[in-house]
């Protein structure tokens, strides 16, 4: 099976968050970066698919120079080689925008399966992966867990709301959006990254993939939330604090 | 211009997360011009809940091929509607099958979908969340073409009297999409639970942890009380399942599993770093502990210091008197 | 007067019958001898050559070789009875060096000790008297091991009775010939006796773990340079010990050299609650390797002779290697197959991915978000370091993170401020990454070490001073092999130093008050055995009470159980570790128990309050680190 797999490098989950002066983005300078968390789990799947029935595992991010190093970290977990659209302004670009970028990329593949984690860390819109597939004119399903081949394609387990799951069954060529914690991660070894340091790295300039269309929805501005999480201590009689909590749990927090 | 509103169905019942849905389109127009979606095979039911709500008109999009769920399905029957239909925008509720196939519907008019939006301004202007609710940004649809919007669950209240429809039914209209089933390309399956034999606390939604603070083993019926009403799962710290009250599987902690439920209540627990890391990531913590200085507080939305004897079956009624 | 003493007897004279007798049995038994001992030798030295190994400082080896080996300081130290029993047959032997030496020169003639002669004599007897003392220790240590039978010595070997009888056999046949004078048949049957006796034995040498005759010296004298020292990787191809040539000279030389005395097992924490790991077993099952593949082997040392689950139970205590006598570094072995394991991502462990992805991107081990730390500081008004400080003060996840560790940190704080001592708290710290190294993921280990490397020459720190013995290990020994790392020390050294100026009123002003308290100091491994501080957090920890110690303290302490990665792991199998040490430490009676590691303390914390409840629920002792005790002191002086 020829896999590709679409990660996305985004800010570290600890990097601390500051807005550009501009207010269209944070600050940049000073971030670490890491891989996207649910593309950790595509990619994971992936490699235990060519464990499982061989193949190739070919790696393919979107973005400026330094995603270079989620690349290679990608390779040394396993990912057989990779592919780097070297694009300076993602962040410009809507979801249909950077869609048509990585199906660009992947079309010429001819991939098997393509799969992405379900959303980013970062913008969190989580449609890059439904809209390839619309792109590519390619079946897809969304929030998988687990995927297994069959003689027909494949049958993938899927995550339902409120503890429910649903098994579908598609066609070979296809597209999924891979959930977070359906399989263990792998950690990254010292042989994994010097088995890297040989393998397949291509780079491709956006410009080569074709013209980029004015964005349909933009993002304007960005802002602080305007609630910060406090710790509400309720106070009274044990009675009193009860009724107090599930009101709030109702209403504020939204969770009953 | 209309707006669409397109419904989801939840047990034969239109989903409630579809009237939040109905609240923000309301914000986009007038009530008059919302023209309520619903889709399936069996719309009757559906349409009638909707047509009882303040819509303009509702049309049931019926096939045969509808009956389950598919994108592709879906996407064919909702696309000729709106290509016919021409509305300004189309709301959806950010549920997890429109983002199944919302995004492909928008990629196809050649529009991008503005998912999960938590506020809707003058303009229009979207709100929505970035970096997992740390930052938020506002969003503005450009250019030509209906404006495709989902919104999350829980941003828009349902409880004002905009929703409450004046007068009598709005109009019902069918529309019958054409759909062949070669088209459909996914086979989905039934829905199914996991098989109860183990704790699975990592799908647990809600969780109750117990903790040193109980002090018996028989104290912990106050606790699985409290756990049935919420309906949760039952989770420990490691000095509880040491002792044998617990099976070791329900520890929540360093050594044991790691959870992120929508709400986790710890009981009696005081926040060692251990059960910590465990629980962390819960969306929302309520503590109860006697120790006013426990470390579990720190961690916490919501607290109460208290004796758990007492405050536990409080919260226990005032919970089924919320139901 | 001496002619009244009896005096050596041996053969005047030689039949060339004799001669050639000796000649060809001499040959028989040194070809027998090398024919076994050859290809060791061989073996050890066909392994590899150790990467970073250096003879000097030569005059610390010369130290050791005199200490351990000539005087068998450890070898009567940590077992007196048997070890000075020992020792008797070993100084035996060196004074038999020249007895057997002339014995068999004697044969063609040349013999250079005339038994009549003045100095002959005076060597004979000095010979003579260690002969009877080694005739007396070898009959004892037989006692032992073939009646008493101490567990740690494992299972009986018979070789090791019939070497028993043979060095008994040697040292009789030698006191014998001093009564036979004049008898020319009795003279030379003893001489036969005791010449046959050292020809069989000679070739029994490399059979048996009497080897280790041939090789502790050297393996004493070869030491890696410093005690549990992880090797540096050699080269882009050298993942660790995954196969036989991956081990290196010194590992080889160190597995033929174990003499199966068990010293280690019996001070492992593993061993001691019936987990799978036994440091014997690690380092025979390295020599059984080695004897059945050779060390230019493929095959995995993880494997027919050693198991993965065993190599990650250890803690990395390092009592093993303190314990031997032979000069075996039990924990370079161990962390070596560990290495073999994570480098390559054979070891699958859920919690040790775990860990390694939380360190891969984030800068704890815990995995918690850095803004934790940040709320910790800000909330607490630490006072952020930018190099006009005194200290830099390092948190370590621990003290940035745990609850407790925190409670430690603040205490330290106070201390510091009461003392006026300037300090600082980096704005941001990573791990140091001790955990990563124990375990074997240099990966992440590199990672972490130049990350903080490049840190904190950025911010000119100069002294760290860290409240846990992990941080300060990592950051002393094992930073230096990516960059050169700032002085550092310890929270108990610091605190020593001014331990005057922390003194509470003496114990008669103070009243009621813990005047009377006792307390027991437990030795944190990477304090006591890693760094030899024992004194220093003494003198603190006196400032609350009377000090007791447990039956196992100083070098001998026993693990709290969270060392080489362990408390990062799941749950352990058998008896709990820190619950055998706390109700230790609880026996002693003592009202406090007094840590000087945050791990030590975090697993204390739990296992004391379960080990009283299991005492029919008996107080618990109260648990403090050294710093909380010299902030309470600081307290109480304030009051009074």
């Amino acid at each position: 099976m020829k896999i590709v797999v679409a990660i996305k490098q985004v800010p570290d989950r600890d990097a601390p968050v500051r807005i550009a002066p501009d207010a269209r983005w944070i600050e940049e300078r000073d971030l670490q970066w890491a891989m996207n968390e649910p593309d950790a789990y595509a990619l994971e799947e992936a490699l235990q698919l060519k464990e499982r029935y061989g193949g190739e595992v070919v790696v393919l991010s979107a973005g400026p120079e330094r995603v270079g190093s989620t690349i290679r970290e990608a390779l040394a977990k396993g990912a057989d080689r990779a592919i780097h659209v070297v694009c300076d302004d993602l962040n410009a670009r809507d979801a249909l925008g950077a869609a048509k970028l990585l199906a660009a990329a992947i079309k010429p593949e001819n991939p098997d399966l393509v799969l992405t984690g379900l959303q980013s860390e970062d913008v969190g819109l989580g449609q890059t992966g439904v809209i390839v597939a619309e792109l590519l004119g390619l079946p897809h399903a969304t929030l998988i867990l687990h995927v297994d081949k069959t003689d027909a394609g494949l049958k993938v387990k899927r995550e339902l709301e409120e503890g429910w799951f649903q098994e579908i069954e598609l066609p070979l060529p296809a597209v999924l959006t891979i959930q977070s914690g359906g399989n263990k991660l792998r950690y990254a070894t010292l042989m994994g990254i010097k088995k890297a340091k040989t393998k397949e790295l291509r780079s491709i300039n956006a410009a080569e993939l074709g013209s980029d269309s004015a964005p349909v929805v933009a993002l304007e501005k960005i802002a602080a939330p305007k609630k910060q999480k406090t710790t509400q201590i309720l106070s009274g009689s044990a009675k009193e604090a009860a009724t107090t909590l599930v009101e709030k749990l109702k209403t504020e927090a939204r969770v009953l | 211009m209309s707006i669409f509103l397109v419904l989801e169905e939840r047990s034969g019942r239109v989903s409630k997360a579809s009237w939040e849905a109905l609240a923000a389109a309301l914000k986009l127009g007038a009530a008059q011009d919302v023209t309520a979606v619903a889709i399936g095979a069996q719309t009757e039911a559906l349409a009638a809940e909707a047509a009882a709500k303040n819509v303009g008109k509702v049309v049931r999009v019926e096939h045969p091929l509808l009956a389950r769920y598919s994108a592709d399905g879906f996407l064919l029957a909702l696309e000729q509607v709106v290509r016919r239909e021409e509305p300004k925008c189309v709301v959806f509720p950010h549920s997890y099958q429109v983002r199944d196939y919302a995004p492909a519907l928008a990629c196809r008019m050649g529009q991008v979908l503005i998912g999960d939006v938590i506020a809707i301004d003058e303009g229009p202007i979207f709100t929505r969340q970035l970096l997992q609710g740390r930052l938020t940004g506002t969003y503005r649809h450009r250019g030509d073409g209906p404006c495709f919007v989902s919104v999350q669950a829980g941003a828009f209240r349902t409880d004002s009297n905009a929703l409450e429809r004046q007068g009598g039914a709005a109009a019902i209209e069918r529309f019958t999409p054409e759909i062949d089933a070669a088209q459909i390309r996914t086979k989905p399956g039934e829905p199914f639970r996991e098989a109860a034999q183990t704790v699975d606390l990592g799908s647990a939604q809600r969780i109750v942890g117990v903790g040193r603070g109980i002090k018996e083993q028989e104290n912990l019926k106050l606790v699985e009380a409290l756990a049935e009403t919420l309906g949760a799962e039952l989770a420990a710290s490691r000095p509880i399942c040491d002792n044998g009250w617990l099976p070791m599987e329900r520890q929540v902690g360093s050594s044991g599993q790691t959870v992120a439920p929508k709400l986790y209540l710890a009981v009696g627990i005081s926040g060692a770093i251990q059960h910590l890391v465990g629980m962390k990531g819960s969306q929302c913590i309520v503590a109860i502990n006697k120790d006013p200085d426990a470390p579990i507080f720190e961690v916490a939305d919501y607290g109460i210091v208290g004796d758990l004897f007492e405050v536990i079956p409080a919260v226990t009624e005032a919970v089924k008197a919320a139901k | 007067m001496i002619h009244l003493l009896p005096t050596f007897a041996e053969p005047r004279h030689f039949a060339p019958g004799e001669k050639l007798l000796f000649a060809a049995l001499a040959a028989g038994s040194f070809y027998a001898f090398w024919r076994r001992f050859g290809p060791i030798l061989g073996k050890i030295l066909h392994s590899k050559k150790d990467a970073g190994f250096h003879l000097a400082p030569i005059g610390r080896r010369v130290g050791d070789f005199v200490w351990e080996v000539m005087l068998q300081a450890k070898v009567i130290r940590e077992r007196p009875a048997a070890g000075i029993a020992h020792a008797l047959v070993f100084w035996a032997f060196c004074a038999f060096a020249l007895v057997t030496l002339n014995h068999c020169a004697a044969v063609f003639g040349l013999g250079f000790l005339d038994p009549a002669g003045r100095l002959g004599r005076i060597y004979f007897y000095f010979a003579a008297a260690f002969a009877l003392a080694c005739a007396v220790a070898i009959a004892g240590l037989f006692v032992r091991r073939f009646v008493a039978r101490p567990k740690w010595l494992g299972e009986v070997s018979p070789e090791s009775g019939w070497i028993a009888f043979l060095i008994f056999a040697l040292m009789a046949s030698y006191l014998a010939a001093f009564f036979v004078r004049g008898d020319e048949t009795a003279v030379r049957v003893l001489w036969w006796a005791h010449t046959l006796t050292l020809l069989i034995f000679l070739p029994l040498l490399p059979h048996t773990k009497h080897l280790h005759l041939l090789l502790s010296p050297a393996t004493v004298f070869l030491s890696r340079g410093s005690f549990a020292q992880i090797p540096p990787l050699a080269d882009d191809e050298d993942f660790g010990l995954v196969a036989g040539k991956d081990l290196t000279q010194l590992a080889s030389l160190q597995a033929y050299s174990c003499v199966e005395c068990g010293r280690c097992t019996e001070h492992c924490p593993a061993a001691n609650t019936d987990k799978l790991l036994n440091p014997k077993s690690v380092v025979l099952g390295v020599r059984a390797y080695l004897n059945e593949y050779g060390p230019a082997s493929e095959e995995p040392l993880l494997g027919k002779f050693n198991a993965q689950e065993a190599v990650f139970q250890c803690t990395t205590c390092g009592a093993c290697e303190f314990q031997c006598p032979v000069g075996i570094e039990h924990v370079p072995i161990i962390v070596g197959l560990r290495r073999g394991a994570v480098n390559t991502g054979e070891w699958e462990d859920t919690y040790g991915a775990k860990l390694f992805l939380a360190l891969e991107r984030g800068s704890n081990a815990l995995g918690m978000s850095a803004t934790e730390r940040d709320k910790f500081v800000e909330k607490n008004a630490l006072p952020i370091f930018d190099g006009t400080q005194e200290y830099c003060l390092w948190l370590g996840c621990m003290g940035g993170y745990d609850p407790r560790g925190r409670e430690i940190v603040l205490a330290l704080v106070e201390v510091m401020r009461h003392l006026g001592v300037s300090y600082g708290v980096l704005r941001k710290e990573r791990c140091t990454g001790d955990p990563v190294r124990r375990l074997g993921n240099d990966l992440v280990f590199q990672q972490l070490a130049e990350s903080n490397l490049a840190a904190l020459s950025q911010s000119k720190t100069k002294k760290i001073v860290s409240i846990c013995p992990h941080c300060v290990r990592t950051i002393q020994e094992d930073w230096k092999a990516y960059g050169t790392p700032p002085e550092v020390e310890h929270h108990s050294e610091f605190l020593a130093r001014y331990a005057s100026r922390l003194r509470l009123s003496s114990p008669q002003e103070q009243g009621t008050r813990g005047a009377h308290e006792k307390i027991v100091f437990h030795d944190p491994c990477y304090l006591g055995r890693y760094r030899d501080v024992y004194d220093e957090p003494r003198q603190v920890a006196r400032l609350a009470g009377e000090l007791v110690e447990a039956p196992r303290s100083r070098e001998r302490s026993f693990c709290c159980g969270a060392g080489g990665g362990l408390a990062f792991l799941g749950e352990e199998k058998g008896e709990r570790v820190s619950q055998v040490r706390a109700a230790e430490l609880a026996g002693t009676g003592a009202g406090i128990v007094a840590a000087a590691c945050p791990f030590c303390n975090t697993m204390f914390r739990d296992a004391l309050t379960q080990v009283s409840e299991s005492r029919h629920g008996a107080q618990a002792p109260e648990l403090l680190d050294i710093a909380q005790i010299a902030a309470r002191g600081l307290a109480e002086s304030r009051k009074s």
